[in-house]
Order: C-alpha cells, then sequence, then structure tokens
C-alpha cells in the first residue's frame, strides 16, 4: 500500500482492531457462560481487556463503563509491582488492591502476560465481581466499614497458575478467606480459562500478521481514538465550567458530601480539577483516583462522542486531577466498597450538572444513580444452603430536551440488571410480594422524569441479613433548565406485627419470617420549567 | 390431473425464492421474484407461476416468510390486553431495568412496553415456585377477568401468571373463561413453560397480538390454494408445522427464512459428512451466521426481536446488520465498514439510484468481480463508473488507489464477519478451524473464502441452489415441533420415572398433529436434550438423554461437554435444569438429478477479465457458467464462477471443483503454495 502509518495500512488496522475486539469479546463470553456467582452469570457483572507490553489498553469486550477507566490502570500498576522480566508464558496473576488499578475489593483482576516470539507481547486481562470477597459481612458490603480490611481480602499481585497448573497452597489460601469456597473457585477456574483462550488468539494473529505488525496497528489504534477524543472535546464550546452534587452521606457520619468538578474546555483538551472535593469519607464512599477516571471516560463519550473506541489513547487530551487525602484520592487504608457504584455515579452528576451551561441539549437530567443495591442473606430452610441475593434497583431515567424520562432504567455507569422475582423465589428463601411502577414519582417539567419502581421483598426463612448500599434517599435526583427534582429513594421495613420502620441507605439489620422490605426508587428529573399558567 | 409438484417458497425482504420438485419425475425447477410487500398472497402465486406451476399442480406448500417478523418490526400487532398476577401487571414496563445503548442518551433505553398501562389487568391468584397454591383463583374472579377484557375492547388477550411454568392451572382456567369471550387466547405456560416472568410475558403478548393478523393471512392463503394443496411453514426452530399450529403459536415464525436457510445447510452437511459448518448467509443488508454439528442446527430459546426479549424454541442464528450494502467511511484515520447501511434504496452507488456513499457491492464491482451486465437475473445493470467515483472518497482520505481502497474495504468487511463467526463457534464449543464455511445468499459466496482465510478455515462450500436456499430449505425439510420445558432435577435427588414421563408427555403432545399433516406415527423420530449445568452455574450445557435416563451416564456426559466447552470441568453437584424434545417426521424428500453437462470434455472459460485480489496489480481471471462446470474438474483460482443469481470468488491459491451433487467445492488455502 502507497500510505505507510508506522509499517501498517489504515485497512489492516481496522482488521486487526476487529480480532482484538473479537478476542476480548470471547474472554467475556466464556467468564459468562462457565463462572459461579450470580452476578457474572445473570448480570454480567465483569469486563475483558486486552493491553499491550506496557499495560495500554488496547481492546476492551463487554463494556461495562464503570470497568472502563480501571482496566486501563490495572497492568501498568501491576507492573510498577512486578517488573516484566518476572513474568513466565503460562502465569496467571490475581489482584484486587484498589491501590494498584483497583476500584474495591470485590472486582477481581486476571492476568496473563503473553508471549510471542521470544518476547512479552501484550498482556489478557479480566474483572470479574466475586460475590464475596470476606470481611465482615456476607457479601462483603460493608456499609459501617472504618477501613479497607474490614471489608476483605487484599490480594496484592499473587500467581494462581503457572505453565504447571495451579498453584495449590496459594488458591487454597485465597478461598479459605472468601466465603462460598466452590462457588469462589469455580469463578477463579473462569477466569482462568478466559485468559488461556486469549492466549491461543493472540497467537492465531501475530502468526497470520506478525507481532510486529499487530504492535504497529496498536500504535495506529491509539493514535485514532486520541483524535476521536480530541473531536469529542472540540465540540464542546473553550470555557471554565464548574458542577458539584452530593452524596447522601458515607453510612457512617451524617452529612452530605460534596463531589466538585472544575472542567478546562480549551481547544482540544481538557482538564478536570476536582482539587475542591469534600476530604476522604469515613465511611466506605471513597473512590480510587482510576474510578475518577472512568467517570470521566464515561461521561465524555455520553456527552459527546458514543463512537470512541475504549483504549489509552482515549487519555491523551484530558488531564484529570484528584486531590491526595480527598475523596477521590484518599488514604491507602480507607474503604471504598461503595465509591465504585455510588461515587463514580456522583462524579458524572457533577460533571453533567457543570456542563448544563455549555451543552444542554446534549445532556439528560438525574436519573438514578445508585446502584439501589439491596443485599440479603441467610440459610435457606428448602435446601439448607447459605444463600446470598445481590440486588440492583433503577429507577426513573432523567427527560432530555425533546422526551420524557423512561420508567426503571439503570443510569450512566452501570448496567446491571435485576433478578426475575421468579429466579428469587425459586433460589432464595424470599417472595416477591409486588413489583409496580412508582406512578408520579418522575420529576415535573416540560418533558417529565421517568417514574421509579417499588418492589416488596418478604422474608420466608426464619431469619436473614440485609445490608443497603443505596444513595439518592436525600438528595434527589436533579432537573434541568428549570425542570423539577424526581422524588427520591425510600425504603421501608414492614416487621410481621405490623409495625413499620424507615431503613437507612447504608445499614446492616436483620429480618425474620414474614417482614417485609420494602423499596421505592427514585423518579427522574424532569427537563425545562412549565411554564406558569395564565401566560400566553 | 395428478398433483405431483411439491414447492419451497421464501417470501424475502426484496425478493421471493422458490424451489420446486415433481415427485414423479425428480424434476426441479427455481426461480427468484420480487416480493410484493402489499399483496403477499399474490406474490406467492406469482412465486408459484414464474416456475410454471398452477395451484392445481401442487400438492404440498411449504412457506419461509417473514411476515410475522415484519409485523412486530413494523408494529402492526393487534390491540392486546395483559391478565398477570396481582403485582405484577408493570413488569411489561419494568422489563429487566437495563438499558440497550450504554453511551447513547438521546435514543430511548427500551422500546415502549407492548401493553400500554390502560390494558393491563391482575388477577388475585398466586402460586409459589414449587406450583403450591398461595391465592387460589376462584371461579368468580376468573370470570370478572373476563367480563373486564371484553370491556376493553381488545382482540386478543395474554394470559401470563406467576410460576406458570410449574403448573399453569390458574391460566387454564382463565383461559376457558376467556374463550367464551375473545377468539384469540395466548397462555404463557404453553408457550414458554419456562421461568423469568418478564421474558415469558413479552414472548405471550407478541404471540397474541400476531394471532388475529396470522390467521387473517393463513385463511386467504388457504382459500387461493384451494382444498388440494396442503399448506404447511417453516417455523424458527428449523422444521415445518402445520398452518393450524402456527395460528395458535405466530410467533414461531420469527426467523422463518433464516431458519430454513440453517435447515438446507444441515441437509448438505449430512450428505456430505461434514462434523462442523458454518453457515454464512450475505445479504445485502443482513448477514446470518450460524452452526451445524453432525448435521444438527443449533437449538436455543434466548433471542431478541427488535428490541423485546423472546423465548421459544429457535435455530441459533446471530445475525449482523452488515451486508452488501455497508457503507465505507474513513474518520479520524480510522476506516469503519457499517454499520450504516444503504439498503435496497438508495443502494449501493453503482446502482444508479441516487446512491452516493461507497458499499462493499460497490468495491466489489471495482475488484471486477461483478459483472456489470448479467448481475440480480438482469433486473439491474451495475455502473462501474458511479461505482469508482464513489470510493474515490476513502481512496483520497488514506492516500490510495481506488483498487487498493476497495479491496481495503473487502477486507474490512470481512473482518467484521469474522466477529460474528467468533461468536457462533465459541458459544457452540467448535474448533472453527476444523469447521468448514457453508456460503449462500447474494453476497455470501463472494466473499466466503477470503473470509474462510482471515478465519483459519480451508474448505469452502457454495451448495446447489445457493441463491434460493431458504427455498429449498423449506422443500427438503422434515415436519418438527420441539418444546422447553423447565425441571430443576438435582443429579442428587435423580428420579428417572418423573423425567421419562415428562418427555412422554411432551412427545405425546408434540405428536398430535403430525398424522394429520400427512405423515404416520410409524416414521416418528424423538430427540431428547437435556440441559444440565453446575448447580451454582446459569448457563447449561447439551447432554442427549435417552431412556432409561441413567444418571451416571448423564454426569459422565455432561462433564466431557463441559470440559469440551469450558477447558475444566469439576466434581461439583449438577442438575438438570430443563428437557428439550424434539418430535420429526422425515419427509427426505429428494432434491433432483444432478444435470451433467456431458456434452464437453473440459471446463470451458465464458470469457476472461481483469480482477483484483491484491494491492500490486490486477490478474487475469477466467469466468465460467456454474451451470456448465464438469464435475470434479478442478479449476485454480484466480476465477469466478456465476450462476443467473451471484458470484462466486476464487482468488488465486484458491482451487474449485463442482461435486457429485452440484456443490462447489474450494480449497481455501492451497496447501503446495
Amino acid at each position: 500500500m502507497s500510505i505507510v502509518n508506522g509499517g501498517v495500512d489504515p485497512f489492516t488496522v481496522e482488521v486487526i482492531r476487529n480480532a482484538l475486539t473479537a478476542i476480548a469479546e470471547e474472554m467475556s463470553l466464556i467468564i459468562m457462560r462457565s463462572a459461579r456467582s450470580p452476578l457474572l452469570r445473570e448480570a454480567g457483572d465483569l469486563s475483558s481487556a486486552l493491553t499491550d507490553a506496557s499495560g495500554g489498553l488496547v481492546a476492551q469486550g463487554r463494556d461495562i463503563p464503570a470497568h472502563l477507566g480501571i482496566m486501563g490502570s490495572t497492568v501498568t500498576e501491576f507492573l510498577k509491582r512486578v517488573p516484566a522480566h518476572r513474568l513466565q508464558p503460562g502465569d496467571v496473576w490475581f489482584l484486587n488492591l484498589p491501590e494498584v488499578g483497583g476500584n474495591h475489593l470485590p472486582d477481581v483482576k486476571a492476568i496473563r502476560p503473553v508471549f510471542a516470539e521470544g518476547k512479552l507481547q501484550a498482556f489478557a486481562v479480566n474483572l470479574a465481581h466475586w460475590a464475596d470477597i470476606g470481611g465482615a459481612r456476607p457479601g462483603s458490603y460493608v456499609p459501617d466499614a472504618l477501613d479497607t480490611w474490614q471489608e476483605g481480602l487484599r490480594i496484592s499481585p499473587l500467581r494462581l497458575f503457572t505453565a504447571d497448573g495451579p498453584d495449590r497452597e496459594k488458591l487454597d489460601l485465597v478461598i479459605a478467606n472468601v466465603r462460598g469456597g466452590s462457588e469462589r473457585e469455580g469463578d477463579i477456574l473462569a477466569q482462568m480459562a478466559a485468559t488461556r483462550s486469549a492466549e491461543a488468539r493472540l497467537h492465531e494473529l501475530f502468526d497470520r500478521h506478525s507481532a510486529a505488525k499487530v504492535q504497529d496497528a496498536i500504535d495506529n489504534l491509539h493514535d485514532q481514538s486520541e483524535s476521536e477524543m480530541r473531536a469529542a472535546i472540540r465540540a464542546l464550546p473553550d470555557g471554565v465550567y464548574e458542577g458539584e452534587d452530593f452524596l447522601d452521606n458515607d453510612g457512617i457520619d451524617r452529612s452530605p458530601i460534596a463531589v466538585r468538578v472544575k472542567i478546562t474546555v480549551k481547544g482540544d483538551e481538557a482538564v478536570f480539577d476536582f482539587s475542591d472535593t469534600d476530604g476522604a469519607a469515613r465511611g466506605p464512599l471513597n473512590a480510587t483516583p482510576f474510578t475518577a477516571a472512568a467517570s470521566v471516560f464515561y461521561a465524555m463519550k455520553a456527552i459527546a462522542g458514543p463512537d470512541i473506541q475504549p483504549n489509552a489513547g482515549c487519555a491523551r487530551p484530558l488531564t484529570i486531577i484528584t486531590r491526595p487525602g480527598s475523596l477521590l484520592n484518599p488514604p491507602r487504608e480507607s474503604p471504598v466498597v461503595g465509591g465504585n457504584h455510588e461515587t463514580s455515579q456522583r462524579i458524572v452528576d457533577a460533571i453533567f450538572k457543570a456542563l448544563e451551561p455549555a451543552v444542554p441539549a446534549r445532556l439528560s437530567a438525574g436519573g438514578s444513580t445508585t446502584s439501589g443495591l439491596l443485599l440479603f442473606s441467610g440459610i435457606d430452610p428448602r435446601t439448607g444452603r447459605w444463600v446470598t441475593l445481590y440486588e440492583v434497583h433503577g429507577g426513573g431515567e432523567g427527560a432530555r430536551i425533546d422526551r420524557d424520562g423512561c420508567p426503571v432504567v439503570r443510569a450512566h455507569m452501570s448496567n446491571v440488571m435485576n433478578t426475575p422475582a421468579e429466579i428469587i423465589e425459586a433460589f432464595y428463601p424470599i417472595r416477591i410480594e409486588r413489583q409496580t411502577l412508582r406512578r408520579h414519582s418522575g420529576g415535573d417539567g416540560l418533558h417529565c422524569g421517568g417514574d421509579g419502581q417499588i418492589r416488596c421483598y418478604r422474608i420466608m426463612g426464619p431469619e436473614m441479613a440485609m445490608t443497603s448500599m443505596v444513595e439518592r434517599c436525600d438528595v434527589p435526583p436533579f432537573g434541568l433548565q428549570g425542570g423539577r427534582p424526581g422524588k427520591p429513594f425510600r425504603i421501608e421495613l414492614i416487621k410481621a406485627s405490623g409495625e413499620t420502620a424507615a431503613v437507612d441507605g447504608k445499614t446492616h439489620i436483620r429480618l425474620h419470617k414474614d417482614d417485609r422490605i420494602v423499596i421505592e426508587t427514585s423518579g427522574g428529573g424532569g427537563y425545562g420549567a412549565i411554564p406558569r399558567t395564565g401566560t400566553q | 390431473m395428478v398433483r405431483s409438484w411439491t414447492v419451497g417458497v421464501d417470501v424475502g425482504g426484496t425478493f421471493t425464492d422458490v424451489v420446486a420438485t415433481d415427485q414423479l419425475t425428480g424434476a426441479v425447477r427455481t426461480a427468484k421474484t420480487l416480493t410484493r410487500a402489499k399483496d403477499p398472497i399474490g406474490g406467492i402465486e406469482a412465486a408459484c407461476h414464474s416456475v410454471e406451476l398452477a395451484m392445481d399442480d401442487i400438492s404440498d406448500l411449504i412457506l419461509g416468510t417473514t411476515m410475522a417478523t415484519n409485523a412486530i418490526v413494523e408494529g402492526r400487532l393487534a390491540k392486546t390486553a395483559l391478565i398477570a398476577t396481582a403485582g405484577f401487571a408493570d413488569t411489561v414496563d419494568i422489563g429487566r431495568q437495563n438499558r440497550r445503548e450504554l453511551y447513547r442518551m438521546d435514543v430511548t433505553p427500551r422500546p415502549e412496553p407492548l401493553v400500554p398501562p390502560g390494558l393491563r389487568l391482575e388477577a388475585a391468584e398466586r402460586l409459589d415456585a414449587e406450583g403450591r397454591t398461595v391465592t387460589s383463583l376462584d371461579d368468580g374472579e376468573a370470570k370478572r377477568l373476563a367480563d373486564a377484557v371484553k370491556a376493553l375492547g381488545v382482540e386478543s388477550v395474554a394470559v401470563c401468571l406467576l410460576h406458570s411454568y410449574v403448573d399453569g392451572r390458574h391460566e387454564i382456567r382463565i383461559g376457558e373463561e376467556l374463550r367464551h369471550k375473545t377468539p384469540f387466547v395466548a397462555l404463557s405456560h404453553e408457550l414458554n413453560p419456562e421461568p423469568r416472568e418478564f421474558e415469558r410475558m413479552n414472548s405471550t403478548i407478541l404471540n397474541a397480538a400476531l394471532m388475529p393478523t396470522v390467521a387473517r393471512y393463513l385463511r386467504r392463503l388457504e382459500d387461493r390454494l384451494g382444498k388440494g394443496t396442503r399448506l404447511h411453514l417453516f417455523h424458527s426452530a428449523g422444521g415445518m408445522a402445520s398452518a393450524a399450529s402456527v395460528e395458535t403459536r405466530p410467533l414461531s415464525m420469527a426467523l422463518s427464512g433464516p431458519a430454513a436457510g440453517v435447515a438446507a445447510a444441515a441437509r448438505v452437511a449430512s450428505q456430505l459428512q461434514l462434523p462442523a459448518v458454518i453457515a454464512f448467509d450475505m445479504g445485502g443488508t443482513t448477514t446470518d451466521v450460524s452452526i451445524v454439528v453432525d448435521g444438527k442446527a443449533q437449538i436455543g430459546s434466548n433471542h431478541r426481536l427488535a428490541g423485546y426479549p423472546i423465548r421459544q424454541m429457535m435455530v441459533g442464528v446471530e445475525s449482523i446488520g452488515a451486508g452488501g450494502g455497508s457503507i465505507a467511511r474513513v474518520e479520524n484515520g480510522a476506516v469503519r465498514v457499517g454499520p450504516d447501511s444503504a439498503g435496497s434504496d438508495p443502494g449501493p452507488a453503482c446502482y444508479g439510484l441516487g446512491g452516493t456513499q461507497p458499499t462493499v457491492t460497490d468495491a466489489n464491482l471495482v475488484l471486477g468481480y461483478l459483472d456489470a451486465e448479467r448481475v440480480l437475473g438482469g433486473t439491474v445493470c451495475l455502473d462501474t463508473q458511479r461505482a469508482a467515483a464513489s470510493l474515490s472518497s476513502v481512496a483520497r482520505a488514506v492516500g490510495t488507489s481506488i483498487h487498493e481502497a476497495a479491496l481495503g474495504i473487502h477486507r474490512v468487511a470481512n473482518a467484521n464477519m469474522v466477529r460474528a463467526l467468533r461468536r457462533v463457534t465459541v458459544e457452540s464449543g467448535v474448533d472453527a478451524r476444523a469447521c468448514a464455511l457453508l456460503a449462500f445468499g447474494g453476497a455470501g459466496p463472494m466473499h466466503a473464502v477470503a473470509l474462510a482465510r482471515e478465519f483459519g478455515i480451508s474448505r469452502v462450500i457454495v451448495p446447489r441452489y445457493s441463491s434460493a436456499f431458504s427455498a429449498l430449505g423449506c422443500l427438503v425439510a422434515d415436519m418438527r415441533y420441539a418444546e422447553q420445558r423447565s425441571l430443576r432435577m438435582p443429579g442428587s435427588a435423580w428420579d428417572s420415572a418423573r423425567l421419562a414421563q415428562v418427555v412422554d408427555g411432551i412427545t405425546a403432545r408434540l405428536a398430535t398433529p403430525l398424522p394429520k399433516s400427512g405423515h404416520d406415527g410409524d416414521g416418528l423420530k424423538v430427540d431428547v436434550v437435556g440441559l444440565v449445568r453446575y448447580r451454582e452455574q446459569s448457563d447449561t450445557v447439551e447432554v442427549p438423554l435417552t431412556a432409561p435416563y441413567d444418571p451416571s451416564a448423564i454426569s459422565a456426559a455432561f462433564e466431557a461437554a463441559h470440559r469440551r466447552l469450558y477447558g475444566f470441568a469439576t466434581d461439583e453437584g449438577w442438575e438438570l435444569e430443563a428437557v428439550r424434545v424434539t418430535v420429526f417426521a422425515g419427509a427426505n424428500r429428494p432434491i433432483g438429478p444432478v444435470p451433467r453437462a456431458t456434452a464437453l470434455r473440459s471446463c470451458k472459460a465464458s470469457r476472461r477479465a481483469q480482477c483484483w485480489f491484491e494491492a500490486g496489480g490486477p490478474a487475469t481471471t477466467s469466468f465460467y457458467d456454474r451451470e456448465a462446470l464438469i464435475p470434479d474438474e478442478r479449476i485454480a483460482g484466480p476465477a469466478i464462477i456465476e450462476d443467473p443469481w451471484s458470484t462466486v470468488v476464487v482468488p488465486p491459491g484458491a482451487a474449485v471443483w463442482a461435486d457429485g451433487h452440484a456443490n462447489l467445492q474450494i480449497t481455501a488455502i492451497e496447501t503446495a503454495r
């Protein structure tokens, strides 16, 4: 070909891009099909990626926004702990440390170095949310955790598999420290098997095109994504934009916590400065800088460039600043479990509110930017087995300039589905008494926010524990351009005796037979002020 | 007058294909006509006329049609009410609470709910997950619901009650009352006896909403055919069904056309004794990929149509929105082909109908693969100048010649297909390199060899009648019904008597309509597959089940299959999640004798022309008429084999020959090179 982009033509780059994406997609398919945790098999709370030899993200499979910025940092940070010369063909390393390119402990990453032509060429990496990673409470959500050790097992980079097979003693150490023995071992095997298939596919690709040509194509793909991100930034008017939104509380102290952003857009570069965000929380609502990066990437894609290919090139025109010691760059000992899906969402909200004066027509009003997580666990008397139901709850979508919000849908950083009532009743000692729309919960406006939902859980076993990790109970989803906010979340306990009590968004309670939990999810914010009646 | 012809008709979006065979002489006729969207019945009649048959020549007409799919996609559905368990009618709105586009906030997260709030009714009744009564359904309640439905003025009613997949007694009771008041009633436990209320509800509503349209269509078609012609329909699970059974389950027609193509592929795979085949059907706007292992199409129950999840037995087809009409563009230095398509209006630039953007078809024309004069049976002439002009934008943007750009677009289109091929092989646990690629449809044979090379497949087959392959699938189909039922039987509490009872019950019910359709019970075959998983796993593995259903044999077969699919197996407890029973009566119609071009001693090229296969320059390429090929005579690439409707590209290094069944066999990768 006459055109040379570092030795590879643009058509071959596109052919290799498709092949790399197919490899990442295949990894996720394998995990979903063979894993044990319901979170992986039903809800697909996992991601897969390929990186280059230095850890730069190359391709991502099943694209979970919350994982995007994370996967881009995991291998880079891993290589700071484990230098490349210690890696061998056949290794699979596992880790979950938040400070090593991580987000929270339940998201465990598996990393396999891939060699060809005698040298390290790439990494196959996947991230899977384990249903339990140990710690103070089943399910590893500890709403009143004061440090990271209460949240579970901290796995620093650990070689669980070599070319000779599993390292049985290390594997046993991990399994001994988390709940759900064989289920966890199944997840580990699924993550390992997925990286093995990725390695085989990468070898086929290197054989077909040569490793050097694939590397050239990867450099090219990084350049492409960089120019896609620059184009997205150019689509925003130059200026300095400030926005803030608030977490209800951190589960320990009762006061709201501010996430503040100052966005400076200049030409094709942008700075996201979170320095004015409040200090690190005592409770588990802290987020890592990697999570902050994931939120910024998501917001940029959603607002300005939905087709940007996720890889290391995206990051080049962006500068993300977090202040050490703050909520988004907390000390090492800080608990973080909720930061991953609560605080990350509030970062997106703050960015949206900052950009309201600049590009209101591109934005949606506030949605249910929380996992709305209720976690039930206990013995199922029908089987005698310990079961844990991890259930997320979506609310109404925020309205837009040209339409109402949709009822009951997950917002922004997450897209995890619910568990059908028929599955819950078959596998957990719980009855779903009803699941209905929460009518008139969306905020008013020229266009109204979508309605939330109401779901009622009745405990059928003698006893269960319930943990909540729900935001937007106090601070409601915001309206845009004069639209009204949606109704906030509300959780109520109706005891078997008939006595009722409000349940906090971040708490841990014990439930008994015939107790009921009713969760009402938030309505979306409205868009546009309703003109006063009487004016023509 | 003897009615001796069996006719397969596949009504697609643009073309209606026909393959007809005379059961007395074995003669075969085939043709392609334009689909008449406004006059579907007249279109079917015209298709029969195009192979010189009148309605009273025809003993059996087997029809594949996109009618049901189009009705859903275009929203032409009957006004339908929903009856759900108290507290669950809004499930149709809540769904699984996920959104379809992660980063596109401008599009609505989900399609509109299938039943609006005013048509949702709730029944005071409830069963638990074991089928025990929590709230009984009294007669008054059933009658009240029937009256309420009557007052709504709907044409159809869908009934979907909680846990009816375990026991349908409450649905049956309500159904009895409803049938006094309204003709079209769909009960969820009959259509999809599996858990997951939202998916079952959607499937039930879509069935109910299609019933009136489909019933009217079938009645008019039967009137036109007359009493002497038996009408069969090709359903999504890869077999024929009677018109009566389709009337009660119209959603079973959703994948009719693609399923017929897969059925024909399965037939060819058996004929050639190929252990694993990837069926590759590339058309103008979509490409369907599926897999056939040991002569059997893969069947699944988890699908999505127009954004709605549906659960019913269907051939596993991976459909991607890419084809000859896919548009190429260059943005931020990246070359992309699709997802935008020029469709058939305006179509590729070379059609001269107003399209100016470069498409895959334009690239293929510029490369010399397509004969501008004779494409599409001579109905459309292609304009090479317009094609080249459209490609110049891409060529300029990346700084290459027009021909290099065309080659690049051809390759990128194939790379998009590779991802679909990868998904189907991964999901069925088949080693891709051991597969043969079976290419059909308008554009499939043009891309097959290059695609096979990209994917690492060495053997390509372009079957006989490749351009009317779905119609052929209709013609050679079995009469076949399938049903899947949830069981949840752990290996540790195995009850082979109960399993036998369930299997026999389903078999008896599925077999009932068969004799009426001209098949006797003696020829019945039954295929039983267990869907087995580790107790804590979600996805299941298919394990063949045979009486007396010995659990240790099932356990061993499951572990072997799990090891093959995932590379490991453990000693955890397993469970039989569901059982799938397929009852079929083989039609086994012959496809007709192979014409022999005995007059010629060797294959003679009809012409020679310059075609591009690599950037260095064009190669002198021989063109052959497919009908004139001598069996078993090998032709080395570069060569192009043409029939009136499609073009088979054999690049340098590959070789092609017609086998004794008139299939084209191609070695994609020449070992000698």
